[in-house]
């Protein structure tokens, strides 16, 4: 009867170390199936960049002012060139998966940009502004710092960079 | 006698659950090291150290976790990372292999370390 017992309870311990390694094989499974995503970092990179282009030790890039103080309109023309970024990939059919844009407004008013330079895909930008919460949309950042020109102008400049890469970092 | 027959129970009750708990952890390392999972994280943070890396920059990589699977694989250290046209390539097996597209538009060369008491690094030297 004892040995009955015993038998018997060694069979619900291997059940329950069944169920028990089943549960784990799936929550392993679960977390390592899920794609590290990385495009919080990258949009913090992107936005870290521009901002190092466009202001750098307490300076104001030199391509990007003239001598008057005021702000060139070629520096758009090549601004991913002049900030060392290239969001071209290997296929051309391929939609560029990054956006970035700076924007300048004066002291005074802060609502209408005096300057304006961006690059990459601006369909990203539909994203950012969503309601929903889903990790199938493009990872936004945004960055704002005030900038002093030689000419002791002082600008506030709103720095938005958004990195889409859906396939590769979201299951 | 009867004595004697529970013990072999128990034995291997013990030695039973002792094995399930053997495969249960190799399965968990198993998982964390697989060549797939480590060529995908790794690539992306390549990538990432690249797109923050400035011209003249340094980087010592310690990669012992991909050498040894590349190793096991038969794969030569020397051409687990390589960066192809704005691409981080890590490539651990022979049909593997994963690519991750970095932004910033900067030279970069990597190789593994040659000091042999750093067998396992490579070094990312960064240029204009």
């Amino acid at each position: 009867m004892k040995n009955k017992k015993g038998k018997l309870l060694s069979v619900y311990w291997f059940a329950i170390l069944v169920i028990v390694s089943v549960g784990i094989v799936l929550m392993v499974n679960t977390f390592y199936s899920n794609p590290y995503d990385v495009r919080e970092i990258e949009s913090e990179i992107i936005s870290g960049k521009v901002a190092d282009c466009v202001y750098y030790g307490g300076k104001v890039n030199s391509e990007l002012v003239n001598i008057n103080g005021g702000f060139r309109e070629d520096f758009q023309d090549k601004f991913l060139e002049k900030c060392s970024l290239n969001f071209e990939t290997e296929d051309e059919l391929e939609k560029v998966a990054y956006y970035t844009e700076a924007e300048f407004f004066t002291e005074d008013d802060e609502t209408k940009s005096v300057f304006f330079l961006s690059g990459g895909n601006k369909n990203w930008k539909v994203d950012c502004g969503a309601d929903l919460k889903s990790e199938n949309l493009a990872k936004c950042n945004e960055k704002e710092f005030y900038l002093r020109t030689s000419a002791d102008s002082i600008y506030l400049v709103k720095v938005l960079s958004i990195v889409g890469k859906t396939s590769e970092n979201v299951k | 006698m009867k004595r004697g027959e529970i013990l072999i129970e128990n034995i291997i009750f013990i030695l039973l659950n002792v094995a399930f708990l053997t495969i249960l952890v190799l399965f968990l390392l198993q998982q964390g090291n697989g060549a797939v999972l480590l060529e995908n994280s790794y690539a992306k943070e390549i990538a990432l150290l690249i797109d923050s890396a400035r011209p003249n920059t340094v980087i010592h990589l310690n990669l012992n976790d991909l050498k040894e699977v590349a190793d096991g694989n038969g794969i030569p250290f020397a051409d687990v990372v390589k960066i192809e046209n704005n691409y981080v390539v890590v490539k651990l097996s022979e049909k593997g292999g994963y690519r991750y597209h970095f932004f910033n538009e900067i030279e970069v060369n990597p190789h593994p370390d040659v000091n042999p008491d750093y067998g396992g690094d490579y070094i990312l030297t960064f240029s204009k």
